[in-house]
């Protein structure tokens, strides 16, 4: 994770195109302090509260007509959408889960979306968001399934049907796939943000440094502007579609919880 | 294109946790380098084991 530091002093010299600068996270003000560790209210913060701002407009702002205008249409396509990605991964049951899966991907989906317009902070492309969020549902996956199951959630870890001298090594390998889980479900979704911002800040980067050049720059500068167009509506895509991978690993997760035993 | 993404960084996060955790025994243990190895391999294993069943996962869902 990059940028934990703020912006040193170098505005004054002519400044480099950095593609990571664009994570770095700045202090806006203090909330108060733990000990001697600050804790500071910065720009992650204020797009995290305004993604749930913007939701909650969404969510609760819209009228209740019987034939919906748009953005009434948008919270019940939403609505739709989550509660059937739940009820065909997880079944009838999973449907106690779906405050918790239908604010995930709204969230998810909210930031990213703000993030993919040029000049705000993607608050995914940073590990340690995507982290909190999948060690939430890992344990949310541990405690409702050993609360529900009881020690028969243990069987999710032994596939029937396995001899019983390569059993101790498949349970072996079940445990630790299981233990995977949060980092490859915290990684993809940090690991697309931030790669997809890059690729576009650098992309971005070519235009000024092409139209330096002179009357020809002006022309090659539209290759990189014309991929950077292309990038925008790509990055609108990945946000949304990494959005519900994340939705729906959860479901699949959540499924184990609650019908452990395949 | 989402489906490859997930099944591949399926198996590089079996492979990358695998070689911490190996990483780190030997460093605790001082068995270097056997620990990294046999991590690693187990990684790798249980990564394949995601990548097969997030794999079976999205073809069931496209056959129903």
């Amino acid at each position: 994770m990059q940028g934990a530091g703020v912006a040193g002093g170098t505005r004054d010299t002519p400044r480099m195109i950095d593609p990571i600068e664009q994570f770095h996270i700045h202090k806006l003000f203090t909330i108060g302090h733990i000990g001697n560790q600050e804790i500071a209210f910065t720009n992650s913060s204020a797009y995290m509260f305004g993604s749930v701002a913007l939701i909650s407009l969404l969510m609760i702002g819209v009228s209740t007509r019987l034939v919906p205008g748009r953005m009434q249409s948008i919270a019940e396509i939403s609505y739709e959408f989550v509660a059937n990605t739940i009820r065909s991964n997880a079944g009838k049951e999973g449907m106690k889960f779906f405050p918790l899966v239908f604010s995930l991907f709204m969230f998810v989906a909210v930031s990213n979306i703000v993030g993919v317009i040029p000049y705000n902070f993607t608050v995914a492309s940073h590990l340690i968001v995507t982290a909190a969020l999948a060690v939430l549902v890992f344990l949310t996956v541990l405690i409702y399934g050993f609360y529900k199951n009881g020690l028969k959630f243990f069987k999710l870890f032994v596939p029937s049907g396995i001899p019983i001298y390569i059993l101790p090594l498949v349970v072996f390998i079940e445990v630790f796939s299981f233990f995977l889980r949060p980092i490859s479900h915290s990684v993809r979704l940090f690991a697309n943000m931030l790669a997809g911002h890059i690729a576009l800040a650098v992309f971005a980067s070519f235009i000024p440094l092409l139209a330096g050049l002179g009357f020809l720059g002006y022309f090659g500068a539209v290759l990189p502007l014309g991929m950077v167009i292309a990038l925008s509506a790509l990055e609108l895509l990945v946000a949304f579609l990494q959005a519900y991978v994340f939705t729906i690993l959860t479901v699949i997760y959540l499924n184990d919880a609650i019908h452990p035993g395949h | 294109m989402a489906l490859g993404f997930r099944l591949s960084s399926e198996l590089i996060a079996g492979v990358i946790v695998g070689a911490l955790i190996g990483w780190g025994i030997d460093h605790v243990a001082s068995t270097s380098p056997w620990g990294l190895i046999v991590m690693v391999l187990l990684g790798f294993t249980a990564g394949v084991v995601n990548v097969i069943r997030s794999a079976n996962a999205a073809a069931d869902k496209s056959g129903r």
